[in-house]
């Protein structure tokens, strides 16, 4: 095994999985709506073409724009017809514009694209994809952050510098960035099919600048993310924050529709400070299929992280067990519903931890046993 | 992933589905010496206690691994494979061991008054191996094979002795009409021990058969002293030994093994577990290493 790797995991594991067990043990509230919410999602999984229209209703009713995109190209078409020729964009952390291949294509036009999530960011400047879920430089150790920055960003920081001072040289430069952004695009928690809804958690903020300070706000997500009310969608934000090891969640953002005031007369004008335009673009990628098949639970993932933590195969492969972004064990099943790559199912040794700490009680194991099955069969 | 694993995997899988539709068992191997642990018990019982030989070949499973690819090399006739040269003896220690664990385990269920019987050299293999290689299709034309096998001897009930045929078992009740009762010894014997372990719980009891607390519960009211650490030993953190990785790497089952049996050792440096393979995959890294039925009575 790579001996940064083994460093790097093993650090996460012991800062992050006694923590999540913490959070959950002193808040026993969370787990109860877990449970509620894994049934709110299967219902919406099992109605999906109804909650699709009832989103997009209702991202209509708040003055926003709303999209189905069939797959990765499609979603690109429609960013593009809605951005023209704007050149600076900058992006929020999503597995969806990982799969759709946003930034580099976008870039390769020639425009001015940042990932403001600090992992993101070091990613991206390394030329590198991410190795987790919510933590994608997890295999980044601070000495090789330090030469990084060095490299690519900063003269004065260095494999010794402290990490208060990578953080702070960072922020700077990604001030800058969202000032100057013509474009904010984001991922999404969860969407509320009842209120057109987006939900997004965070601790760095990045995610608050990009949905307001750009005059556009595009959120592009999965159609797996809808849940039927903005109360569960303020739940699966909760949860997920939770099972991330995040709790309280520094920030939850909501954003429905283009900003707007009504302080003049409580007449509602668009827009206010924020954005003047609002947009959902919800990807298939063969999403829809998958709920059709034997895989379909495994839509029910909220992106948590937990299960890579407690997975042998992980622990020993990082990102290699996957095809980034998708990793661990949820991306053992989210390669094979949207890159429909099978093959690395067989590192898989059916520990069984990952269904064991799942919030969302996916039943892991016995889906990856369904795509050894696909490779092999 | 390299293509040669893939073929590798269904070479694997079409030689060990056709060995067992023929003979019930998944590769050559010496029925009569491995049923030869135990004369006392009677044949003709309708509940049986069930090794599906995995105490017994625990031992020579990697070796045989290792062979699979030389046998597709020569491509060679069915007949010819159970010929003494591919049939893989086991050491007369690890052989010794197997038979006293098992009588440890037939004497304990006798002792808590359990009637049962044995098949001998007529045991058939569950065909666990198919299942955990994701081979579902043969796992499930096997094990009604299986089923018809134990209707026709007229066994009403199974007592399994590890996890892997406990788990392919339970498997089987989920995917074809497979009625026969299956329990594990675990569940129907209380027993006696003592001394301070760390235990390494099979990923199939604790997690996918559901059986970490049970057994927990029965091994400190047996007297044992059991050390915990949540990120070793918790049912979400603890895992696997390694094995079932070999068939894709050897040098990646073993650095599990490796790492798994690192962190047990920090946690005590007495290892129980309670399955064959885990005793297979982590005994080359833990000097005191028991199975369970090694330690109580
Ligand atoms: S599969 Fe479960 S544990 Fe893993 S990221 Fe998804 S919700 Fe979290």
């Amino acid at each position: 095994m790579d001996y940064e790797w083994n460093v790097a995991i093993n650090k996460a594991i012991v800062n992050n999985a006694p923590k999540v067990e913490k959070i959950l043990r002193e808040n026993p509230y969370i787990n109860d709506l877990a449970a509620d919410l894994r049934e709110k999602k299967l219902d919406v999984l099992n109605n999906i073409d109804k909650y699709i229209k009832q989103t997009e209703e209702s991202v209509l009713r708040s003055g926003g724009g709303f999209h189905l995109a069939r797959d990765s190209n499609d979603a690109i078409d429609i960013v593009r017809k809605i951005i023209g020729d704007k050149k600076n964009i900058v992006l929020s952390k999503s597995n969806v514009l990982y799969e759709i291949k946003l930034r580099e294509t976008l870039a390769s036009e020639g425009r001015d694209i940042w990932e403001t999530d600090l992992g993101e960011y070091l990613v991206q400047i390394n030329n590198d994809m991410p190795s987790h879920l919510i933590a994608p430089a997890i295999h980044l150790t601070k000495e090789k952050v330090g030469k990084i920055l060095n490299e690519n960003l900063d003269k004065s920081i260095d494999e010794n510098s402290k990490t208060e001072d990578m953080v702070h040289s960072v922020r700077e430069f990604l001030m800058k960035k969202y000032l100057a952004a013509d474009v904010g695009i984001t991922g999404a928690n969860a969407v509320s099919a009842d209120s057109g809804s987006v939900i997004l958690v965070e601790n760095e903020g990045n995610i608050r600048m990009d949905t307001v300070l750009p005059g556009i706000h595009i959120a592009i997500t999965g159609i797996d993310k809808i849940v039927p009310t903005l109360k569960d969608a303020f739940n699966e934000a909760i949860v997920q924050a939770a099972n991330a090891g995040f709790y309280p969640p520094t920030y939850i953002n909501v954003s429905s529709g283009p900003s707007s005031t009504g302080d003049i007369e409580l007449k509602k004008v668009t827009p206010a400070t924020g954005p003047r335009e609002f947009h959902l673009i919800l990807v298939d990628n063969g999403r829809s299929d998958a709920i059709k098949s034997d895989l379909m639970e495994s839509l029910l993932c909220i992106r948590c992280g937990r299960c890579y933590f407690s997975c042998p195969a992980y622990r020993l492969y990082g990102k290699d067990f996957g095809t980034s972004p998708y990793t661990g064990p949820t991306g053992i099943m989210w390669s094979a519903i949207i890159f429909k790559e099978y093959d690395k199912s067989e590192m898989c040794m059916h520990s069984g931890g990952c269904g064991e700490v799942c919030p969302m009680k996916i039943p892991i194991p016995k889906i990856i046993e369904k795509i050894k099955f696909r490779y092999t069969g | 992933m390299d293509a040669n694993v893939r073929e590798r995997i269904i070479k694997m899988k079409s030689m060990v589905f056709e060995n067992l539709m023929e003979s019930y068992i998944p590769f050559p191997m010496d029925k009569k010496l491995y049923s030869s642990w135990t004369e006392s018990l009677e044949r003709n019982k309708k509940t049986v206690l069930y090794t599906s030989y995995m105490y017994q070949i625990s031992g020579i499973l990697k070796r045989y691994e290792k062979l699979f690819p030389k046998i597709y090399r020569v491509n060679m006739p069915k007949k010819l494979i159970s010929l003494s040269k591919f049939i893989i003896r086991p050491s007369d220690s690890e052989l010794q061991r197997s038979f006293s664990i098992l009588n440890n385990i037939s004497s304990m269920l006798k002792k808590n008054g359990i009637d049962f019987g044995y098949l001998y050299e007529d045991e058939p293999y569950s065909g666990a191996i198919l299942l955990e290689s994701g081979f579902l299709y043969e796992f499930q034309k096997y094990g009604e094979k299986l089923r018809d096998f134990f209707h026709d001897r007229g066994i009403e009930k199974l007592i399994t002795v590890d996890p892997h045929t406990t788990n392919a078992l339970n498997r089987l009740k989920e995917i074809i009409n497979f009625d026969i009762d299956v329990v594990n010894y675990l569940e129907i014997i209380n027993f006696k021990g003592s001394g301070d372990y760390v235990i390494h719980d099979s990923c199939l009891y604790s997690r996918a058969l559901n059986m970490y607390d049970p057994i927990r519960a029965k091994i400190k009211n047996a007297g044992i002293n059991i050390h915990e650490d949540y990120l070793v030993t918790s049912r979400e953190m603890g895992f696997c030994c390694g094995g079932p990785l070999s068939l894709i790497s050897e040098s990646d089952s073993e650095e599990i093994s490796k790492m798994r049996s690192e962190s047990l050792l920090k946690v005590n440096n007495n290892v129980m577990v309670m399955c064959p393979l885990c005793f297979e995959n982590l005994s080359p890294y833990i000097d005191n290493i028991k199975d369970l039925a090694e330690v109580v009575s």
